[in-house]
């Protein structure tokens, strides 16, 4: 369980992950607008918002597949960055703490929506129609190569919440299983499980026709 | 589940198969076709083999998508700034005044 209290303790990484910082460049300029945000400077804040706005948005809105929520926890997690940011040392790259700062804040503002990840075992598990069917599937059509960003962003949306979570924080935010498990509040083995039946979900997902391509197909066989 | 230690690579079933692949994947570079341990069983079920080279296509495009989709609205900006000066005017008032420090000295 989570309290207001150790967001910012769990924004710290335990160890540095290499993924993270590779994708995270230090960005110039900026270390300067952390020290001038940090003595109050509002026009370095500006600065550090106009750098980090569309990542930090994109994140809530992978997190949360809703554009108003996703606006929200942007506007909450730069509020609580500006309220926080005397507590950043540098340990790790900015972009990476600032990261994890809105990682734990979507997770503490689904908490408490109802998302009770205390025995996440049981409620991050989606219904039966939602989990993925346990079957290999014909071979025919493979996905590899074949997979187009608007068709996979469509796809991860429409998993079920739980699935979304864990499967952005691992597949697409670089986060490590052991991580996963700290922020999540599950074991290990529940995160591996969780992204594996994420993954087989979005497979079933994208192996089904587009209503695009069904109605070509409809239509060629009307000809 | 954790990977046991006696598995018969060889000679699993694709039903064994599929529940070893979370551990298989998360181990290693999460490239399980070119797990060498895994090379005939693959060979020889081609449905698993479609199985990983399909989910190993979803995890490397997934990476695509930690590129940013485009900004928030301006009013995101507008309200935290309200929001700042509203926190601010506030400290400013919950200050104690010169007056009041020097009564308590």
């Amino acid at each position: 369980m989570y309290l207001e209290g150790q967001l910012m303790t769990q924004v710290v990484p335990a160890k540095p992950n290499l993924g993270l910082f590779k994708r995270n460049p230090p960005i110039a300029g900026e270390a300067e607008a952390i020290e001038a945000a940090k003595n109050g400077d509002a026009e370095a804040f500006s600065k550090l918002y106009a750098l980090h706005k569309r990542r930090v948005y994109t994140l809530c809105l992978r997190m949360l597949g809703n554009v108003s929520e996703a606006e929200d926890m942007t506007q909450e997690a730069f509020l609580h960055l500006f309220r926080k940011l005397g507590s950043f040392r540098g340990e790790s790259a900015f972009s990476t703490w600032l990261h994890r700062l809105t990682v734990n804040l979507v997770l503490m503002h689904l908490r408490k929506k109802g998302l009770n990840l205390v025995s996440l075992e049981e409620t991050i598990n989606p219904s039966e129609d939602d989990a993925p069917r346990r079957d290999f599937g014909s071979r025919d059509p493979v996905l590899t190569g074949s997979v187009d960003r608007v068709a996979l962003e469509r796809a991860v949306a429409s998993l079920p919440p739980g699935y979304r979570m864990v499967f952005v924080l691992h597949d697409v935010e670089g986060f490590e299983h052991n991580e996963i498990a700290t922020m999540l509040d599950c074991s290990t083995g529940n995160s591996k499980s969780q992204l594996h039946k994420a993954r087989l979900k979005l497979r079933e997902l994208l192996r089904q026709p587009s209503p695009a391509a069904q109605q070509t197909t409809s239509t060629e066989a009307a000809q | 589940m954790t990977l046991p230690a006696n598995i018969d690579f060889d000679t699993m079933k694709p039903e064994e198969f599929e529940n070893y692949l979370p551990d298989l994947f998360a181990n290693g570079d999460g490239k399980v076709s070119r797990d060498p341990r895994l090379q005939k069983f693959l060979t020889e079920n081609p449905d698993c083999a479609a199985l990983v080279s399909d989910l190993e296509a979803i995890a490397e495009h997934a990476r695509s998508l930690f590129e940013p989709v485009g900004d928030p609205s301006d009013k995101v900006w507008a309200n935290i700034q309200t929001k700042l000066r509203e926190e601010s005017a506030r400290a400013t008032e919950s200050e104690p005044e010169d007056d009041e420090v020097k009564e308590i000295d």
